[in-house]
């Protein structure tokens, strides 16, 4: 197989050309899997043994958690990238998709809230995977303060980059601080790789939630990167045709 | 120029403007303060916090005072020629980190026992206090030289610096703490001891490079 299609990508032109086909049709699978799984596990899926139908909020909770995460993996990533080769797509990723993980992090933390209120009689506890998620979503804030607050674009990447790289340090701990401590957040109750622990009418609508975001999230950040190099690049002759062209 | 005559350079650029480290002393000693003013002076409430105020008050001193750590010499073009210097600017970095970490850290050691008498913290855990300090602040100061490097070219950047660098900051306060508590408890400590130093030296190695980059970012 070829990877020419994925090196081209590093193009912002390129890029751009790409994503349109694919952002809108990527958003509503994802729009469409998040209604299906988060539907399902509200409405259909049977009610737990021990938590009531208070557990619901897993539907909601664990997919936000999953994708906060993630995007701030990909965040260091990007970062790692573009401290190496420099490269110009890096950045506008990172740009790009912050806010979006800041959002994650912010449902996962208020969801959690919620769903701790019945299950453990209170709104917040100084938890360390409770802590560790609301670090996370303090750099998130970080990154995008510091991509505002900038006004040098070279500087303004390279410092989201190195932040975002440094920031990676904080994803193991997130990861392993329900198996390292003795906390009140119970283990990871979602994982391809393991057998799941809870019957499959439960598991399969969580799966279908967790995809759903990750598609929606996908498309939300095509979406964002291309506004971002249509910015970005507004001096190349490309976007000037493309704007003159179609319009803005 | 060579490493030598920068440190030396460094030591005496220090040592003519005090009134830098003597400020960060003060806002330590004015943030230790707050505490029993502001929530609880007696005993039963200071003896257990004594540990963590301690390494708030130097954790907020640190940060706050290492943010203007570039700026002057950013200003007057010291930095420029650094990168220019033909010499490698991360052990240029540790160079002046670690003047500044020794100019700011002995007093504040020397101060250390007078403020945990005030906050009546235990005998048995002030040599604790002092070993996590001792070995906790170098970390503080390198991650802290990152942020003061991002800001370097912004006027206001102080705010942005704290936001940015203070979450780095969470795991030193919690191993510090925890191991002056596992004292307090009479548990074992070394193991938390060693967590910070992994810390530290994990700074030591990533922040110098990572500094010059925000530096050579920087100084274009």
């Amino acid at each position: 197989m070829s990877w020419i299609w994925f090196h081209k990508l590093g193009s912002p032109k390129w890029f751009y050309q790409w994503s349109s086909k694919w952002a809108t049709a990527v958003f509503l699978i994802g729009l469409l899997a998040t209604l299906i799984g988060v539907g399902w596990g509200l409405g259909f899926a049977p009610t737990d043994y021990q938590q009531g139908e208070t557990y619901r909020i897993i539907y909601l909770h664990v997919p936000a958690a999953v994708l906060a995460e993630s995007c701030y993996f990909s965040l260091g990533v990007a970062g790692f990238v573009y401290l190496v080769w420099q490269m110009k797509m890096a950045p506008i990723f990172i740009k790009s998709m912050a806010p979006i993980g800041a959002a994650m992090a912010a449902i996962a933390l208020l969801s959690g809230a919620i769903w701790g209120k019945p299950t453990w009689g209170t709104w917040w506890v100084w938890d360390a995977r409770l802590t560790s998620v609301l670090v996370l979503f303090i750099l998130y804030m970080g990154i995008i303060a510091l991509q505002n607050t900038l006004e040098d674009v070279t500087l303004a990447n390279q410092a989201a980059a190195i932040v975002s790289v440094l920031g990676l340090i904080n994803l193991p701990i997130i990861k392993y601080s329900v198996n390292w401590w003795n906390t009140l957040h119970q283990p990871a109750s979602f994982s391809l790789t393991k057998k799941p622990t809870m019957p499959m009418d439960m598991w399969l609508p969580l799966l279908i939630a967790v995809i759903g975001f990750y598609c929606l999230v996908a498309g939300l950040a095509m979406w964002r990167m291309q506004s971002e190099i249509l910015l970005r690049e507004r001096r190349t002759q490309w976007v000037k045709e493309k704007v003159m062209n179609d319009g803005v | 120029m060579t490493y030598l005559s920068f440190f030396k350079a460094e030591c005496l650029t220090l040592f003519r403007s005090k009134q830098r480290v003597v400020n960060a002393l003060l806002f330590f000693v004015l943030v230790v303060v707050l505490f029993p003013l502001g929530i609880d002076p007696s005993a039963d409430f200071l003896a257990p916090a004594a540990g963590g105020i301690i390494w708030c008050a130097a954790a907020l001193s640190v940060v706050v005072s290492i943010e203007s750590l570039y700026k002057e010499s950013y200003a007057d073009g010291t930095l420029t020629q650094l990168v220019v210097s033909g010499l490698s600017l991360p052990w240029l970095i540790l160079i002046k980190v670690g003047v500044y970490w020794l100019a700011m850290m002995l007093p504040l050691l020397l101060l250390t026992p007078v403020f945990a008498q005030m906050l009546f913290l235990p005998s048995d855990s002030l040599l604790v206090l002092l070993a996590t300090l001792l070995i906790g602040t170098p970390g503080l100061f390198l991650i802290g030289s990152i942020g003061a490097a991002l800001t370097v070219s912004l006027k206001q950047g102080a705010m942005l610096m704290v936001l940015l660098i203070l979450p780095f900051y969470f795991p030193i306060i919690i191993f510090s703490t925890a191991a002056i508590k596992a004292i307090q408890f009479g548990l074992p400590y070394g193991g938390l001891l060693a967590l910070l130093a992994a810390i530290s030296l994990l700074a030591l190695v990533v922040a110098p490079v990572m500094t010059s980059l925000c530096i050579k970012a920087s100084v274009r």
